[in-house]
């Protein structure tokens, strides 16, 4: 009994870590380091609503998953119909692959880092490790070991604490304001930087894949409570990785005028205060990140598409057992890397990415709040008043953000005042 | 036992079809029925396949669509349904009634490469 106990108080804590260590990708940290680098401390705010948001959202697609055992996408054809829900999915999928695609030409420009190869070689060469450790890793290994080995991300945590933050400032911006603006462009930026660093936290596969992770793992609803804690603490303890790069990008990079550029940037803060090592521990989190992320938004891609489409799905099996699921990642991987060699600059890859991915949030999560919600679905276990109020707050916010983003990406001349 | 009357558009259409062997083998793309003005209408089979959802596309993406996918589609007698739930059960194994062609066709391809 004790044993049990034990093993199941261990299983929620690798858990917890795994969703910590997967927290961060390639977008959030760029947002991070530049808003951190242009507004000082000022947009932690929006890191903290971001949070509690993707865990308002993933508690929706787990809790969906544990009651009614049935994929995402299934439930959401079945009940928006044909068209609507193949309108989520062009969406889902269209951000899954650029998302993915930045994260290919960010674990490229690592190893070029490390390695000064060309890049459009590493690019080819990060595809191939992606299929292959696909290909080979069980399902759970993978998000183990990406999750786990994500966490030597915590290096900028430390980086963040050794530059001497101003705690009692970090914590007055936690809530929602607004730093005086020198011009109108200032706050047109600022607006920007707040919209995209949001976005980056939202990012759609993370409850998408979840939420059939959950189904392959055959969670129940006596899981709900324990993942409840997971999305929780592991992201409450993820977000603090963001939070230690935008104070890196305000405490190390704005008072040299340096504008960080990714994921070097990065690197160089923990270079120059850590030495080769912490440079190295560093440049490893990252790559672990982001390629456990381009992993996960392949497979959430191929999860969607089986699931609308009723075909075999799953990364429990061999590749032969759900041939076509199979066949979808990898084309979703090979989608992603062809556009990073068509030789669009990586950062602008990044950052068009994300506007993308807060041009559909909408779309995406919309299903997830009514579903969620529907009596009919879900019986007793439909969302309480707070998720309920929560789910259609955080849509609001979604939406507004979705139809300003355009338009001050267009005014902030792309993101650069 | 279903306590109130089948709903095809809610219950049946759109919905995974699992088959005797308990895997999905595609979905319900469109229904047919069979019986015209004044006469007992009747539900004869689930058409399966990307036939049947290119229709469903708006004018101006359907050709694109069928030029892509195609127009084929397995017709599934409807004695073949076993019941219906949160998917539509069949009693024969998909191989028999021509679905899930493509699953077990590119599943041999993948056998060759090792670790499939």
């Amino acid at each position: 009994m004790k044993v049990a106990a034990t093993n199941q108080a261990l299983a929620l804590l690798l858990r917890i870590f795994v969703s910590m260590g997967a927290f961060v990708e390639v977008g959030a940290l760029t947002f991070s380091i530049g808003a951190g680098a242009r507004f000082g401390y000022s947009l932690v705010w929006v890191i903290v609503i971001g949070t509690v948001g993707i865990a308002v959202y993933c508690e929706i697609s787990g809790r969906i998953a544990a009651v009614r055992n049935e994929p995402l996408f299934a439930l959401i054809r079945q009940r928006d119909g044909f068209r609507s829900g193949l309108l989520t999915l062009v969406a889902v999928t269209s951000a899954n692959a650029l998302t993915c695609a930045a994260q290919i030409g960010a674990v490229a420009m690592l190893w070029q880092l490390l390695s000064g190869w060309p890049y459009r070689l590493l690019v080819l060469l990060a595809l191939i490790f992606f299929i292959l450790a696909v290909w080979f890793t069980p399902k759970e290994w993978i998000e183990r070991v990406f999750g786990l080995l994500g966490l030597m991300m915590i290096v900028f945590v430390t980086v963040a604490v050794s530059l001497h933050p101003r705690w009692s400032q970090v914590a007055a911006t936690a809530l929602p304001n607004l730093p005086p603006f020198k011009t109108r462009r200032d706050g047109l930026l600022y607006g920007y930087y707040a919209i995209a660093l949001l976005g980056s936290i939202l990012l759609p596969y993370k409850t998408y894949f979840r939420a059939s992770a959950a189904i392959e793992h055959k969670r129940k609803v006596s899981h709900i409570v324990p993942d409840r804690v997971t999305w929780i603490v592991g992201f409450g303890l993820g977000s603090l990785l963001p939070v230690s790069l935008l104070l890196i990008g305000a405490d190390f990079f704005a008072p040299r005028q340096i504008e960080p550029q990714l994921p070097g940037g990065a690197a160089l803060a923990t270079a120059s205060l850590f030495g080769i090592a912490g440079m190295l521990i560093a440049v490893g989190g990252m790559f672990f990140a982001f390629a456990g992320a381009a992993i996960e938004m392949a497979l959430s891609g191929a999860y969607n598409v089986a699931q609308f489409l009723g075909w075999r799905w799953g990364k429990l099996g061999t590749p032969r057992s759900a041939a076509r699921f199979a066949v979808s990642w990898i084309a979703l991987l090979c989608a992603a890397a062809l556009i990073v060699l068509t030789g669009l600059d990586p950062a602008r890859i990044v950052e068009c990415s994300v506007i993308l991915s807060v041009v559909i949030l909408p779309f995406t999560y919309f299903p997830l709040v009514v579903i969620g919600a529907d009596r009919r679905i879900m019986g007793d276990r439909a969302s309480g008043k707070l998720i309920k109020a929560l789910g259609w707050l955080y849509f609001m916010l979604i939406t507004l953000a979705a139809l300003a983003v355009i338009p001050l990406f267009i005014l902030t001349r792309v993101g650069k005042g | 036992m279903m306590e109130r009357p089948l709903d095809l558009l809610r219950d049946v259409l759109d919905h995974t079809i699992v088959d005797a062997d308990g895997a999905p083998c595609g979905t319900v793309d469109d229904l047919l029925l069979e019986g015209g003005p004044g006469q007992l209408l009747k539900v004869t089979a689930l058409l399966v396949g990307p036939g049947p959802l290119v229709r469903r596309l708006p004018r101006w993406l359907e050709r694109a669509a069928a030029w892509i996918f195609g127009r084929r589609y397995a017709r599934v007698s409807w004695s073949e349904v076993e019941s219906i739930s949160a998917t539509v059960t069949l009693r024969s194994p998909a191989a028999k009634l021509g679905l899930g062609r493509w699953d077990r066709k590119v599943g041999r391809w993948l056998a060759r490469i090792p670790g499939s």
